[in-house]
Formats: C-alpha cells, structure tokens, sequence
C-alpha cells in the first residue's frame, strides 16, 4: 500500500501542508527540528488513531493552535490498497463544556464516515523506525508494550476494543482499591471488575503471545542474515500474569525452550488468573493498584542465550532493532498481504555500509518508503536516482531535482 | 459579568444559574436579566416552586423516589404489584418506565451508579435499603434497569452478587436498549420491548 495524499492542519511543527507523495523510495531532507520527524508521526497516527510517540493527544497540536480559542489538528491521506483508495481522517479539537471546561476528542473517518478509532485497524500499515528505538531492547518494559500494542492495534479491531476495556477496568478497580483502603467498603465490589480483567486480559494476553511467536520466526531468520549467519535471535514473551510456568522460573529469568508450545483452554486460564488476582488482593488493597496482569508484561530480546537488553552492546542492540523492524514489516505482509508503508527516521546514518545496503537494497521490494535523514550523502548515487527527494524547512516542504 | 455595572444579587442569580446542568455563562446571564425584565410575578412564582422543592419533597422511605407523600402514590398503591420491584438509576428513569405503560410494578431508586474513577461506591448509593427491602419484604422479583453503559453494568453484576444468595429471582433488561445510551433517553416501546425481554441473572 501507499499513500497518495497527505493533509495536515495544525499538526506539530505544520501550521498547513498538502503533498502528493510518489510511490517508491522517498527522501525527506533537512536540518533537524525542521518537520521531518513530525511528517512520519502524522502518517503513523492515521494508522491507529493516536501517536505513537505521545500518550497524550493534545501533545501534537501546532503550538500556535494553543493559542486559538478552540485548538485542533487534523490529518488526512488518501490511501492506495490493492483493491481500493481510501480517505482516511483522525482529527483532535477541545471543544467547550457547558461548566466552561474544555475536553479533548477525537473524531475518525474513513470516507467521511465516522467510524470508532479501532475500526482504523487494517486500513493503513507502517513500520516507524526511529532512532531512539534502541530503547525497545534496552529499555524500559513499558516501551516493548507500547510497541507490542501499537502494532496489533493497527491490524486487529478486537485488540484495539479489548485493551481499552482491560485499561479501563484496570483504572477503575485500582480507584476502589485505593477507596478499600483508606475507608473500608464491601470488597465485594471488586467482583465485576475482576471477571472484566479477567475476562479482557486473557485475550490481550494471547494476542501478544501470538504476534511474538510469529515475529520471532522471521525475527531469527532476518538476525541470522544480519550477522552472516553467527547469531540467532528470539523474542520471548513473559506474561505478568502466566498460569503455567513454575515460579521458579521467575527468578531465572529464562524459559524453557518448549514455554512457548503449551496450549491451554480459555477457561483453565480465567480460572487461574481469577486465582492470581484473589492471591494478591490484599497486597493490592495495600498497594492501591492492581499488580497482575498484561499492564505488568514484559517480552525479552534472547540471543545466544543472554538477553540483549541488559548483556547487548551497543552494536548487538542496534542489530536487534533492525531485525525486528524488519520481522515487523515481513509480519504485517503476511498477516495483511499487503506491504506496509516504512517511515525511517536517520536510521541509515546509525549503520555500517554492509547493513545499509541491505537495508537499501530491501527498499526495492516495498511500495513506499519515506526516508528522512539530515544528510543526502549517507545514500548512493544509484539509490538517489531512483528516488524523490523532498526538501523540509520550517515545516515547508519542497521537491528537489535528483541530482 | 465582571463590571460594576451589575449589582451583586444579580451577579449571584446568575452565578447559581450557571451552575445548573447544560447552562453557560451566556444562558444563565440571559435567564437572570429576562427574570429582571419581566413583572416581578415571574421571579416570584419560580422562587415559591424552589421553596416548595426543598421543603415538600423528600425521598420515599421504600423505593426512594423523589414524593410529597411518604410512602410515595406508587408504593401506596394496592392495584400495582408489589412484589415486582425494578431497580433504576436515577428518579427521570421511572418516568420513562412509567410512560411505557406496560409496567405495573413498583420502584427502587439508586440514585446514581458504581463509578469508581467518580468515588461513587456501594455505600454511596441506596444498597443497603434495596437488600433490607428484600430481606423483609414478600419480593417475587427483581429486575435491573440500570443504564447500558458500562458503570449501569457493573452496578447490576454487584447487585447480581448481593442479591442473589437472599433467594429473590433477579433479572435484568433485555438486549435492544442501546449500549451507552441512558435509560431516560430510550423511547417506550423499545423499553417496553425490554421490559418483556428481560432475562434471568
Ligand atoms: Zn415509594
């Protein structure tokens, strides 16, 4: 797929753009802090609704915006699949309260019509890759979940629906455990919220299972090629909250190699996780948060048996990312059979010659790419000719003639 | 309404206006300088109802609607049957009920719903009165109309639990009402549609 049009208002550093973009490799070229950066975030946003950089919406709207009465941002493609063109739209704008408040909100359409947020999921795929995405290896837990929830929730609407209603149940019965806790109550009253949690995150649960198993599959294929051959790579997923491994192996921090095989019925997995949440509860009234379940999830990077994020160095890492960039692009033209559309951000200048040509070379087989990077040199010459190149200053962007 | 143009009783009129539900700034300074404008009669009239308001009313102690008459003309009443109690959110939710014609039983106001993330628990509601009612009372059958939205339902899913060991039969109202929409707002045949449809907990 790619995407034919782009519109933005208010969005970032972009105060107005309108810009046709070709099929084949794009080159974004400017100083930093110019919009490039912000023009991939736009297109990722249309592909789930919301940024995958910020957890707070209002955070994209154009700073001059902020000082408008009512504030907004809006962002719009056309589409290009297989079989169709679309239009897709997500605006944000605060609209006033009758107590003289204001509240953010949200408005999604495909075609001008307005649809529910997860119903955006499967009609525009990307790949994001940035810089600063060698924090997913080394990083924070809450990075690999985010990146986790941002890429099933750009092809599965149920995902989109069930975490949300996980998050809100989870949100909720942490309030009345803070409530439990400080003024008493009947903890009867967690009951409901339970069966919610229980019932929502089983299945986040087993979404992520399977997209990890089925990203490692291509992830130890792309890793191997990636280190001629010397290294293996695996994800491995380790769920918070896991009915079936022994608690020993919490400590050892290493599953066995079968962990990811065993099946078990929906029901054995409510059941226990009702358990676990009945085991804990005292220590999460005491807590006031709820301590079991996918919010908790953490998933590893496993090569030849250490774990990249805490033994990797700095190399090794940068490796684990662009294989599981790559893994991500092979997975999602499976799952959607179509290519998504990749959004690079200064990743070339990060790698050695031999993996940037491979990088470029793969270009060839994807629709579209957009490529924004600071310096034109880092590409060759045969690279630079079948490419556009955009010039981006100020939030203005111009084509280039290729040299 | 910052000058000192305006004298400070009106300032409060409207000020108090403006706290009232889906009232501006704007409507409630125009609502306060129409009462002006207009024959003191007017002010007067709407002064005497707010006075009649607070000191008439009061909740029944049965069903804890809003009544004059305690009990209320609706628990008083021997021709409706009183062993059918339907528990509802809010006191507007028994006159859409009501206007369905096709209820003949009688009332529970909660007066409000579980909303953890709002602080409203068990204990804020009228829990404790429902399960008394229930335990002292000849009740067949309760039936929970709480709104479809996710706090109506989770407030019924506990209701479920409190009520269920006390042997009473417990229903809830049946599918076509839509979900996230209020109760207040459901047009009377569709309730009366759900009041026929609604299954047992
Ligand atoms: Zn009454």
């Amino acid at each position: 797929m790619r995407i034919r049009s782009l519109s933005l208002r208010q969005f970032r550093t972009y105060n107005r753009l309108e810009l046709d973009l070709p099929a084949g490799p794009i080159l974004l070229l400017g100083a930093n802090a110019q919009g490039k950066t912000s023009l991939l975030e736009a297109i990722a946003f249309l592909a789930i609704g919301a940024s995958p950089l910020t957890s707070v919406d209002q955070q994209v709207i154009h700073w001059g915006a902020e000082e408008a009465s009512l504030p907004f941002s809006h962002v719009r493609a056309e589409v290009v699949r297989r079989d169709c063109t679309e239009t897709l739209e997500v605006a944000i704008e605060r609209k006033p309260l009758s107590n003289g408040h204001q509240r953010m909100q949200k408005s999604v359409r495909i075609d001008q019509r307005p649809i529910r947020r997860s119903n955006l999921a499967g009609h525009l795929n990307v790949v994001l890759f940035l810089p600063e995405d060698l924090a997913l290896v080394h990083g924070p837990p809450v990075g690999r979940r985010a990146y986790l929830d941002n890429l099933l929730s750009q092809v599965y609407p149920t995902y989109v629906e069930v975490y949300d209603a996980y998050r809100h149940a989870v949100s909720r019965r942490n309030a009345l455990l803070r409530h439990l806790r400080r003024h008493g109550g009947d903890p009867m009253q967690l009951a409901p919220l339970e069966e919610r949690i229980v019932r929502t995150g089983v299945t986040v649960s087993l979404y992520r299972q399977q997209v990890i198993r089925e990203l490692t599959i291509h992830i130890d294929r792309l890793h191997r090629e990636l280190t001629g051959g010397q290294a293996w790579l695996r994800l491995q997923y380790e769920p918070n909250f896991d009915p079936v491994r022994p608690p020993a192996a919490d400590q050892m921090g290493l599953l066995p190699e079968d962990a990811e095989e065993r099946t078990l019925d929906v029901e054995a997995l409510y059941t226990a996780y009702r358990e676990a949440l009945a085991r804990k509860r005292a220590q999460e009234i005491d807590r006031g948060m709820t301590l079991v379940g996918p919010h908790r999830d953490e998933m590893r990077f496993i090569s030849n048996e250490r774990d990249m994020g805490t033994f990797g160095s700095r190399g090794q890492q940068r490796t684990s990312v662009l294989a599981l960039h790559l893994a991500e692009l092979r997975w999602l033209e499976q799952t959607t059979g179509e290519s998504p559309v990749l959004l690079l951000d200064e990743v070339l200048a990060e790698l050695d010659r031999a993996r940037r040509n491979y990088l470029l070379d793969l270009l060839g087989n994807v629709e579209q790419t957009i490529l924004a990077t600071t310096d034109a040199e880092l590409f060759p010459d045969s690279f630079r000719k079948r490419t556009t190149t955009l010039r981006v200053s100020e939030g203005i962007i111009i084509p280039v003639e290729t040299p | 309404m910052t000058t000192a143009a305006v004298p400070p009783s009106v300032t409060q009129l409207i000020e108090t206006f403006a706290e009232l539900p889906g009232i501006g700034p704007k409507t409630a300074s125009r609502l306060a300088f129409f009462l002006l404008r207009g024959k003191s009669e007017l002010a007067l009239r709407l002064a005497e109802a707010l006075q009649g308001l607070v000191n008439n009313t009061h909740f029944c102690s049965t069903c804890y609607n809003v009544t004059e008459a305690d009990p209320c003309p609706i628990c008083a009443d021997q021709l409706r049957d009183q062993q059918l109690v339907c528990v509802i959110e809010e006191p507007m939710d028994l006159l859409s009920l009501e206007r369905t014609d096709n209820y003949h039983g009688v009332y529970h106001v909660l007066h409000g719903a579980l909303s953890p993330l709002e602080g409203i628990f068990a204990e804020d509601l009228r829990i404790a009165e429902l399960e008394k009612r229930v335990r002292e009372g000849a009740i067949r059958e309760i039936i929970l109309a709480t709104n479809p939205t996710s706090e109506g339902d989770y407030t019924a899913a506990y209701l479920v639990q409190r009520l269920k060991p006390l042997g009473v039969r417990v229903t809830r109202l049946g599918r076509g009402l839509p979900v996230g929409g209020d109760l207040e707002y459901a047009d009377a045949v569709t309730l009366s549609r759900a009041l026929e449809s609604r299954q047992d907990l």
